[in-house]
């Protein structure tokens, strides 16, 4: 069965994270992507792989640049001129939708502004991903991944009981972003199948991400209270929080939700007592005696390692899960069982394994089909196959510059 | 114009966070969204925090803010009458979300094969932490083992205070995002030729990969650290104590001019410890040192707007009250008032993103039930 976006044709500008997380994922599921990158500014991640500088094709072999950019054709095209200019709309004439994230002002000035690509192609769905949109009062500011989250309200609701505020373990809002993109293409995909018309579509990435706040938005605006954070536990539930584990560093997290949970519980640590105990017979006394019970669970958690926890807690029926590290995550049963890690074979960068496309479609499943593009690696394709400009003028876009097949190292130490 | 998901009929069998944000994002772009609760409603009704602090149904915030726009309908799907009917909703409907541990729905007989051969056309939607098949799939879970088995709380936090998991349903709304995203794909396969499927969305399995670099070192160059950084990637990315609240900086290489120049300590950029990049990092305490005490004089919304205007990287964390009163976010329209027939007025925020003004119009969240007669009636018998 055809992929979800078969036949969709994607002009990708994004750089970095979140744009390119989003539009590979657009590759993933049966999109024709066409990143275009600068001969003079590449995408940044391909200078973060760790790869030395001394090695062939470095910049092809950015692991980083790989896992977000992979499923996606490579186009090296100069957009500041007039000649990069009118090979980037005729692009855009024979395709669906065009994602950037640049600040706000780049495109504008470029001249490709949603008026400029929409006259070349009025079907076009035209995507930006600012950090803050592009009005308001702070649509110039600089925001970086860090700054995202803060400006979301994520930041302020985190962090150890009643202590200051603490950011996540990551830049949260571009994988967010990224993933958001792909429900609004397609739901913007829906509308214009009903009217035939491209449209503007803006997805401010601090908003994306407050919208995981909003119950706190709503308790605010009702209430008027502001709560400080409350660490690992549950403002209701308990007990809710994560335990050490043998072992340097190891944790399991267990949360029970119900009384049976909590029974459970109490029965698989071998203190089935506990449940009567009037400290910790309801939800609202052991939400009162939290620190006691969790010191009573953190006592037996400790003897053991944090997936034989996990495993002995759920085959009683107890919500519990080991605290994961990256090197556990590549090697948990369940999700290389589920096949989310796959091996993928690289011309530059080689053989290793990636993230395969999260989402399982029964009827229309995806694979990987294309591992990242090398720097300018179909330039033909899309000058001739797509755009067939004659052989004179693809002569002159590479004697002024404006397509590359090498990047200008020099630029990028 | 009409909204982009208009004549979408979604049904939604989804308690708490994951599946109900999923169903708050297609009724907020358009679709009917009919909410098939319990007869005691969704477990969110039960969590608050409630208006004015007093336990109601009506009242509860999370409830509120996820259900936005839905239609409520009350059915005991364990019941064979509850069943019959959902089934009957099922006939016509193009989209269900659900929540359910896969063997739980199996249990209700429910599961993707019964409904598929209800409704071929019907795009299943499950979001779980584990997904529906591999051997954790059956495992309880809820959004703290999520936040965990996902890897997202072990690099968050300090090396001392251990992993954390960030405030709120982190990991729930994840899922929804990813459920909404992956079941619009389904959607227009299904317009496009006739045919429904179920779409298996593992919260655990979306979140693992996101770790800023960390997969790809880890699996490509065998590289990671194991460690927790607190609040400070480096000094010059980072938050620190203001005044009145936190800021938060972000300097890239070609930010450390402009930074300087807003916070009026020109002595730093010419101070050769902190030159370059590579220098700032060499020095990084004696860099910290420097901003722990600038911070401290600063008021966060005045040295935002100077850095703003600067072009250097220095946003604020921002309280409820923060977003709630944010210039630019009532200037965007990017929070909107709601009134609930119970709960009163309140602020949420929305969109997620922006289609034209008019793709975006959530409603008040439904009374338990609210549409029992119109939804319910309607069916035969």
């Amino acid at each position: 069965m055809a992929m979800p976006l078969a036949g969709v044709r994607v002009v990708d500008l994004t750089m970095v994270w979140a744009g390119p997380f989003g539009t590979r994922m657009l590759g993933d599921y049966g999109a024709e992507v066409i990143k275009v990158e600068a001969p003079r500014q590449w995408d940044l991640l391909r200078s973060l792989g760790l790869i030395p500088r001394s090695e062939h094709h470095w910049y092809n072999r950015s692991a980083y640049f790989n896992h977000n950019n992979r499923d996606k054709y490579a186009f090296a095209l100069d957009l500041s001129g007039e000649l990069g200019r009118r090979t980037l709309l005729k692009l855009c004439s024979l395709s669906d939708v065009l994602v950037e994230n640049f600040r706000s002002d780049v495109m504008d000035n470029l001249g490709l502004g949603y008026e400029a690509v929409h006259e070349a192609n009025p079907q076009l769905i035209y995507v930006s991903m600012p950090g803050h949109g592009k009005t308001g009062p702070e649509k110039d500011y600089v925001a970086y991944g860090s700054n995202v989250e803060q400006l979301s309200g994520i930041v302020s609701l985190s962090g150890y009981d009643n202590d200051e505020p603490m950011k996540t373990g990551f830049s949260y809002g571009d994988p967010m972003a990224g993933t958001a993109l792909v429900g609004a293409v397609a739901t913007a995909l829906r509308q214009r199948a009903r009217t035939g018309e491209g449209m503007y579509l803006e997805l401010a990435q601090r908003e994306n991400l407050m919208m995981f706040a909003g119950e706190h938005i709503v308790d605010y605006s009702m209430n008027g209270i502001t709560r400080p954070p409350i660490g690992n536990r549950h403002a209701v539930c308990a007990p809710h929080n994560r335990y050490p584990s043998a072992g340097e560093d190891r944790w399991v997290t267990i949360a029970c939700e119900t009384e049976e949970q909590f029974q459970a519980l109490c029965k698989a640590i071998g203190q089935p007592d506990l449940a009567a105990d009037p400290r910790f017979a309801t939800n609202t006394a052991r939400k009162a005696n939290e620190d006691a019970l969790d010191a009573i669970i953190g006592r037996w958690t400790a003897a053991r390692g944090h997936y034989e926890a996990m495993h002995i807690l759920q085959r009683a029926g107890v919500p519990a899960g080991a605290v994961l590290t990256i090197p556990e995550l590549m090697s948990d049963p369940h999700l290389r069982s589920r096949g989310a890690w796959t091996p993928h074979t690289h011309p530059d960068a080689g053989t290793w394994e990636m993230e395969a496309p999260p989402w399982k479609l029964s009827r229309t499943p995806v694979h990987i089909r294309m591992p990242a593009p090398g720097f300018g690696q179909h330039n033909g394709y899309v000058l001739r196959e797509l755009l067939q400009l004659p052989e004179s003028e693809i002569a002159e876009l590479y004697t002024a510059g404006v397509v590359a097949d090498s990047p200008d190292e020099t630029l990028h130490q | 114009m009409s909204q982009p998901l208009e004549g979408l009929r979604v049904l939604e069998i989804g308690t708490f966070v994951s599946a109900p944000y999923c169903g708050k994002l297609f009724t907020g772009y358009g679709a009917e969204v009919v909410k098939v609760e319990p007869p005691e409603g969704d477990i969110s009704r039960a969590h608050g925090p409630f208006k004015d602090g007093i336990p109601n149904p009506e009242t509860s915030s999370l409830f509120l803010y996820l259900n936005t726009g839905k239609k409520s309908v009350t059915l005991d799907l364990a019941s064979p009458g509850g069943r019959e009917r959902f089934l009957q909703l099922v006939e016509s409907a193009d989209v269900l979300i659900e929540n359910y541990r896969p063997k739980d729905l199996r249990a209700l007989g429910l599961d993707y094969a019964t409904l598929s051969a209800v409704n071929p056309q019907l795009v299943m939607i499950s979001v779980t932490t584990f997904g529906q098949d591999g051997p954790y799939a059956d495992y309880e879970s809820n959004n703290l083992i999520a936040f965990a088995m996902g890897g997202q709380m072990f690099i968050t936090g300090t090396q001392d205070g251990g992993p954390l998991k960030n405030g709120g349903y982190q990991a729930d709304y994840q899922g929804g995002l990813n459920a909404f995203s992956a079941g619009m794909l389904a959607v227009l396969a299904a317009e496009r030729d006739g045919a429904g499927q179920h779409v298996d969305v593992s919260i655990q399995q979306c979140m693992a990969p996101l770790l800023e670099a960390g997969i790809p070192y880890y699996s490509y160059l065998g590289r990671w650290g194991g460690q927790r950084r607190g609040n400070h990637m480096a000094s010059f990315i980072g938050i620190y104590p203001c005044a009145d609240g936190h800021l938060g900086v972000h300097l890239m290489p070609r930010n450390w001019k402009p930074f300087c120049d807003v916070i009026g300590r020109p002595d730093l950029a010419t101070d050769p410890r902190f030159a370059t990049q590579a220098a700032r990092t060499q020095h990084n305490d004696e860099l910290m040192a420097e901003f722990y005490a600038w911070a401290a004089t600063e008021e966060k919304r005045p040295i935002y707007e100077r850095a703003g205007a600067g072009r250097a990287p220095i946003a604020f964390v921002h309280t409820m009250e923060d977003l709630i009163t944010s210039p630019h976010l009532l200037e965007r329209g990017s929070i909107q008032r709601i009134t609930h027939p119970v709960a009163g007025e309140a602020a949420y925020p929305g969109p997620p993103w922006w289609m034209g003004s008019a793709a975006w119009s959530p409603g008040p969240a439904p009374l338990l039930g609210q549409h029992n007669a119109e939804i319910l009636g309607s069916l035969s018998r």
